[in-house]
Parts: C-alpha cells; sequence; structure tokens
C-alpha cells in the first residue's frame, strides 16, 4: 500500500477571503477505489480541479507516479469533470475520434477503439447519428468512452453518479468494478454516500475545505464501529445490559445492536443470550453514511 | 501543442464548412453581388418597347416636330449601342451579333397618334382618357394651347414608370419647345445647339507609376463592395467565434476540453479554424465570380455600356491581409466575450461595444472619401481597430505610402498579441464561471488575478 499513484501535499487554494481548500494531503494508493467525500461546498471539485490544473493551487504539491503533474502528465489521467457535456451537433463517433486525438491518440487508433467501446455499450448503431439525437443516458456512455479512451491508470471522476438513473447507475459501476479489476485506480468524488459504500476501498473525507478522516475503509469502518455487534435474540434492552461484558444497548431496526466493553471477545456474550433464542450475533459495520455524519460532527464539536 | 491546436482548428473548421449554413451563404453571396452590379444595366438597358401615346395638341402645330425629333433621337439610340460594343471590344463575332439582338429587342419604339382636339378642349381630353384606358394607346400627351410660353406638357398613362420612355418623351417635346422659342427670338436652334454643346468631364485615375486608366467611379465602386466584405465578414465570423465560445460553455463540454488542452489553446484553435473557414468562404466565392464575371460582364457591357474595372492585385492582397488581421482582432475580443457571459442575451452590452468599433469606420467614411490624404485620415486609418476597413478605403482612394501600409500591419499585429493575452486570461476564468452574470469590474480582476 506504499506505492501512492496520485500524491495531494498540503495543498491550497483561496479565492480572496474564501479558503476553498486548506492545507490538504491524502494519497490515492495504486489499485484502489478512492472515494473524495464530503458535504456540498467542502472543496471535492476543486481539489480535482487543481489536480487537473484546470485551476492551480496555491500552495503544496500534486504528484502523478511520484512526478509533479505538468500538462502533459496530466494527459494520463482520465478524467470526467461535474460540468459535463458534448458537441450537440456532432456525429457520436467524429466526437470520440476528437476527444481522442487532442488526448494525442492517433485518428485511426482512435476510431478503432470508439468503435469497440461503442459496440460494448450497445451503442455500434448510433456512431453516425448526432449527439443531439442520443438520450440523456446514452449521452453520459459517449461521455465516459471519452474519458477512458486513452486507457488511463488513473480515472478521477467527479460525482460521476449526479443525474444517472439507476439502471445507468448500476451499469457505471459494474464498469468502474471491471475496470478497478483491471487494474486501473479510480478516484471519484461523491456527497451521495450509498452509491460508494460498496465500491470504495479508501476514503478521504473532506469537510470544509480540510481533510477529516483519511485511510482505507477497513481500518476506518473498525475504528468507527468500535466493539459493537448486531444481535437478535429474545431479549430486549435492559435485559441484554445485565449480560456479562454489556456496556449498552439499543434497537436498529429489528435488531439489537450491542456494545461490548472494549478488547473483549463475544464468546462469553454468545453463551450466555443461547438460551434467550438467540438467531444472530454479528460484528456490526457502520456503513458511510454513519461515519460520514459522525465524523463531521466531531468536526464541528472541535471547532 | 501544435498537434492539439491542429485537432481544435480541424474541428472547427469542418462542423462550419459541413453546415448548409455556409453553403448557402456561399452561393447566395455572389449571386447577389452580381445581381446588384448586373440588374441595373440591364434594367436601364431594358426601358424600350412599344409604346402607342396619343397627342392631344391643342396649338396644332407641335405634333409633327415633336414626331420628327422623337424620330432622329430613336436613331441615334440605335448607333449609340451599336458604337458601344464597337469600342469595348470586349465582345466579337457572334457574341457581339447575339448582343447586338439582344439590344435590338431592347429598343425603344415610340408611336405618336395624332388625336382631334375638337371643340370642347375638356371633351377631347375625357374622350383620349377613355382610349387609354381601353388600352387602345398606351399613353396621352397633351400639349396645352399655352405652350410653348406658358404651361407644362401633360403625359396621362396608367403606367408612369417607363422611366426610359418618359425621359425620351420629355426631351423630345423640351427640345422642339426651346427650338420654337429660339426661333421666335430670331436666334437658329442648330447655331445654339452648337454653341451651348455640353463638355463631359473624364475622370483618369493616376496609378503609382504614372499611367492613366479611365475610371468613372466604378473602380471605387468595388473597392465600396469590397470594404462591406470586410465589414460584414469580420463581424459574421467574430460573433460566430462568440457563438462558439458560448456553445462550449453552456453544453459544459468545456471542462472537458481544458483538462487537456490549455484554454489559450483551445481559444487559438476556435478562432484560426473559424478563420479558415472565412478565407474558404472568400475562396469560394471568387472562383464563383470568376466563373459568372466572364458573360455577366458581357452582358452589362452590351447592354449598359458599363465597363467592369479591373480591382489591382495589390488591392486584393490588402483585402485578404485585412480581413485576416481584423478577424483575428475582432475574433480573440469576441472570443473573450464568449467566455465572460453564459447566454447572447447576456453578452449583448459588451458584444455592441465591440461591433460600435466596425461601424464608426463606416460614420467616418464620407471624411476619408473627400480628403484621404489628410493628417485625420491617416491616423484613423493607423487606428488598429479602424485599419482593416478605412486603410483599405484609402487604398482605393490615393496612393497610400507603403510606410504607412507596413506600419498599419505593425500596429495591428501588435494590438492583436496585446487582446490575445488580455482575452487570454479573460478566457481562461470566464469559461469555467457560470452563474453571475460579470461587471467590467470582475474581469479586471480576472485579468489581474490570472
Amino acid at each position: 500500500m506504499n506505492d501512492p499513484i496520485l500524491e495531494i501535499s498540503n495543498v491550497s487554494k483561496r479565492y480572496g477571503e474564501v479558503t476553498a481548500v486548506d492545507d490538504l494531503s491524502f494519497d490515492v494508493p495504486r489499485g484502489s477505489v478512492f472515494g473524495l467525500l464530503g458535504p456540498n461546498g467542502a472543496g471535492k471539485s476543486t481539489t480535482i480541479r487543481m489536480i487537473m490544473r484546470i485551476i492551480m493551487a496555491d500552495e503544496g504539491t500534486i504528484t502523478l507516479d511520484g512526478q509533479p503533474v505538468d500538462d502533459d502528465r496530466r494527459r494520463l489521467i482520465g478524467y470526467l469533470p461535474e460540468e459535463r457535456g458534448l458537441y450537440k451537433k456532432m456525429k457520436v463517433l467524429e466526437h470520440l475520434v476528437y476527444l481522442g486525438t487532442i488526448r494525442g491518440i492517433k485518428p485511426g487508433e482512435a476510431k478503432k477503439r470508439s468503435l469497440a467501446w461503442l459496440e460494448k455499450f450497445e451503442l455500434g448503431d448510433w456512431a453516425t447519428h448526432k449527439v443531439e439525437d442520443l438520450s440523456k443516458g446514452m449521452q453520459q456512455k459517449v461521455q465516459l468512452i471519452g474519458t477512458i479512451l486513452h486507457r488511463p491508470q488513473l480515472l478521477i471522476l467527479d460525482e460521476p453518479f449526479s443525474g444517472l438513473d439507476p439502471i445507468n447507475t448500476r451499469a457505471l459501476k459494474d464498469l468502474l468494478k471491471a475496470m478497478s479489476d483491471e487494474g486501473v485506480t479510480i478516484a471519484l468524488s461523491t456527497h451521495v454516500l450509498p452509491q460508494v459504500d460498496e465500491l470504495c476501498t479508501h476514503i478521504c473525507l473532506i469537510n470544509r475545505s480540510r481533510a477529516i478522516l483519511v485511510g482505507d475503509l477497513e481500518t476506518i469502518r473498525r475504528d468507527y464501529g468500535g466493539n459493537v455487534w448486531r444481535v437478535t435474540s429474545d431479549l430486549e434492552e435492559p435485559a441484554l445490559i445485565e449480560l456479562p461484558g454489556v456496556v449498552s444497548a439499543r434497537a436498529l431496526g429489528d435488531e439489537m445492536l450491542v456494545e461490548l466493553e472494549p478488547d473483549r471477545g463475544p464468546r462469553q456474550t454468545v453463551q450466555a443470550l443461547a438460551a434467550h433464542g438467540l438467531e444472530s450475533f454479528t460484528r456490526f459495520v457502520p456503513d458511510l453514511e454513519n461515519i460520514f455524519i459522525r465524523a463531521v460532527e466531531e468536526d464541528r464539536h472541535a471547532e | 501543442m501544435l498537434n492539439r491546436i491542429l485537432a481544435i482548428m480541424r474541428r472547427e473548421y469542418l462542423e462550419r464548412v459541413k453546415t448548409k449554413a455556409f453553403w448557402i451563404s456561399t452561393l447566395l453571396v455572389p449571386v447577389f453581388l452580381g445581381a446588384v452590379m448586373i440588374i441595373p444595366a440591364w434594367l436601364a438597358a431594358r426601358g424600350g418597347g412599344d409604346f402607342k401615346v396619343g397627342v392631344l395638341d391643342f396649338t396644332g402645330r407641335f405634333t409633327e416636330p415633336v414626331r420628327v425629333e422623337l424620330g432622329q433621337m430613336l436613331e441615334r439610340q440605335t448607333s449609340t449601342t451599336a458604337d458601344a460594343l464597337e469600342e469595348t471590344g470586349v465582345v466579337h463575332g457572334e457574341q457581339a451579333e447575339a448582343i447586338g439582338e439582344m439590344a435590338e429587342e431592347s429598343l425603344l419604339k415610340l408611336d405618336l397618334v395624332s388625336l382631334e382636339p375638337g371643340a370642347d378642349p375638356e371633351a377631347a381630353r375625357e374622350w383620349a382618357k377613355e382610349e387609354v384606358q381601353n388600352g387602345r394607346l398606351d399613353g396621352l400627351l397633351v400639349l396645352p394651347a399655352t405652350l410653348p410660353d406658358e404651361g407644362q406638357a401633360e403625359y396621362v398613362s396608367p403606367n408612369v414608370s417607363t422611366f426610359q420612355m418618359l425621359s425620351v418623351l420629355e426631351r423630345a417635346v423640351n427640345n422642339v419647345m426651346v427650338a420654337d422659342r429660339l426661333t421666335s427670338a430670331g436666334l437658329d436652334p442648330e447655331a445654339v445647339g452648337d454653341l451651348t454643346r455640353r463638355v463631359d468631364l473624364k475622370t483618369m485615375k493616376l496609378g503609382a507609376k504614372g499611367q492613366e486608366t479611365h475610371d468613372q467611379g466604378q473602380g471605387f465602386l468595388v473597392s465600396y463592395v469590397f470594404m462591406m466584405i470586410i465589414y460584414m465578414t469580420v463581424l459574421m465570423y467574430g460573433i460566430y467565434v462568440m457563438r462558439g465560445v458560448l456553445e462550449e460553455k453552456s453544453s459544459h463540454i468545456v471542462e472537458v476540453i481544458i483538462s487537456t488542452v490549455k484554454p489559450f489553446e483551445l481559444m487559438l484553435g476556435k478562432i484560426l479554424g473559424i478563420g479558415a473557414v472565412g478565407l474558404t468562404q472568400f475562396l469560394l466565392w471568387s472562383l464563383l465570380m470568376f466563373a459568372i464575371s466572364a458573360p455577366g460582364a458581357a452582358a452589362a457591357v452590351g447592354m449598359g455600356g458599363l465597363e467592369l474595372p479591373a480591382v489591382p492585385a495589390i488591392q486584393i492582397v490588402f483585402f485578404v491581409v485585412y480581413f485576416v488581421l481584423g478577424f483575428l482582432l475582432y475574433g480573440t475580443l469576441y472570443a473573450g466575450i464568449g467566455a465572460a457571459f453564459d447566454t447572447e442575451q447576456e453578452a449583448q452590452n459588451f458584444q455592441g461595444v465591440i461591433t460600435m468599433f466596425l461601424v464608426v469606420p463606416l460614420v467616418l467614411m464620407m471624411y476619408i472619401l473627400n480628403q484621404p490624404d489628410a493628417p485625420l485620415s491617416v491616423a484613423l486609418s493607423l487606428f488598429p481597430f479602424f485599419t482593416p476597413m478605412l486603410m483599405f478605403l484609402r487604398m482605393t482612394l490615393t496612393q497610400v505610402p507603403a510606410v504607412q501600409l507596413a506600419a498599419s500591419v505593425v500596429i495591428m499585429g501588435a494590438t492583436i498579441l496585446a487582446a490575445a493575452w488580455v482575452v487570454g486570461k479573460i478566457y481562461r476564468v470566464g469559461i469555467l464561471m457560470h452563474g453571475s452574470k460579470p461587471k467590467l469590474k470582475d474581469m479586471w480582476r480576472w485579468i489581474k488575478e490570472a
């Protein structure tokens, strides 16, 4: 894991009095699916735009494969901005070839790759249609093909799921998983957490221009989950607290969340529960949303 | 970097050349220009036709003299056309014959029918009007008894826009009346005619090498048309640039592009690509004009005696140079405006300011026309925003010193670079801005910060 493909170090950006990004540092490990999370206006898009040199950082360094990102190196990244669109009057294939050529692919090669991708996305029949004739979902696919046409090893997607219907959201997730399996590093930003909960291996949570939580998701979940277990049995809260090692208990839907003393194994508790109709006993893994809300709240209290 | 700019240029160029609008304007403009040049000549010559005009002569003695005078004038008309054809030497053999026949057909024939004035002038007039109304006569010429000393001859017809016939008839009546007065005063009309013959001014344009060319203003007319073409195309293609930038902004594609190419490269590629479309259009226009001008010129000469002037090569060269420079300057400014605003409506005020700079030369034209060498004219034509039109205009009017031409190109070049530098900064910030409409103050801040 000590092989970051992208390193952000002490990056800041100010607009007059407003600080958009404040001394931000994080690494994107090679091969990871990296979630850049945070509420609206936290500075996610500003950070991504600085990586892509669309705006310049006031301070700090950004490196790709250990080298500072410059105008040539940034073309190695596949970037899908939040503000995205296509030339409406252009034909689909010509548009893709254009996007390929400005990224340095030869027109013939760009055409070959575009056609292959269009087939894969079941858009083969649309190659000679104008972009404006395509449905929004199809345009999104064309947009994505344009982003990955030059076979980037790092894909940066800014709010990739915004504006997608559930079917296309699913399709995009599947594609990202497939690309991740092929070794492509994927960094994406979002404020809608359930969408990426299943995808991300690493996250950086940004709040009020600063990173408040960075790391691999498993560790973070364990830290935030604590020694908490999901229990289904006949017992309600007061009775559960009487059991050995239990610190607290509360309801979560049909289940109970039972917190044990730190560093205490669950064996004794399970044995005690066996006599009370125990159906299931599993470790509680907090979802991203729980972590997110808790981290943001702690950040506010820290102020 | 060059490859990417070329790719952008290529897209801008092809996307526009492939549109119907491009081909329609490419075809229509030469047709329109040709029509403007040929139709007046054609119409002037086309004044012919057969006319049967009744004459109510209350003096009782002028019908015959007017008929004789008309006969002589119509005779002259025929020989003039033949002479003009011979003189030009543009057409020979069969072509000349064909044009001669066309001219023959377009000749004016005027029959005068003498009507009996009768005892009651009013009744006679009413009856004659009836004849015109019925279509047995094309018109009615009334010569009141008070002529030639007082009063006016009258022409009554449902169609009073047969200008050539009217002018011939008017001149014939006038000549007869004047001759009559001269005779009454004891003078010989022919002697007077000889003595008061007009002297026409023959205008010769003095060229740089001292050569004299016959020019009745057609040369200027063509230059004026060329200047208007510079004005219209710079404006049109400049606004194409602005719309192109606005389109990239409103369709949100711009961020995709500038994550790969620098904003300045995108701006440059767009301006150059659209400029190439303009040059292509000029090329097609000149080919089309050349294709239709050979027969067109022959027809125009044959019918109206109008010579099509030759435009000196240096003017053609500077026409292209000033279009290119003018487009680069205004195209850059329009690109900045497109980048700063979200919609064409919002951009309107600033667009108006830029367009003003293009319109002002049209207003200043009269001054330059009268004094092309005055210091103020020189200064105005060196002002880079006016140079493409005013320096070109001066070139057609006078011999502009080479040093002034060179200076105009250098000054414009420097202005274009300065504009590109400033606009590049506005562009860089502006294309990512959405929502609030920027003020001049904001743009100034962008220039300072970028």
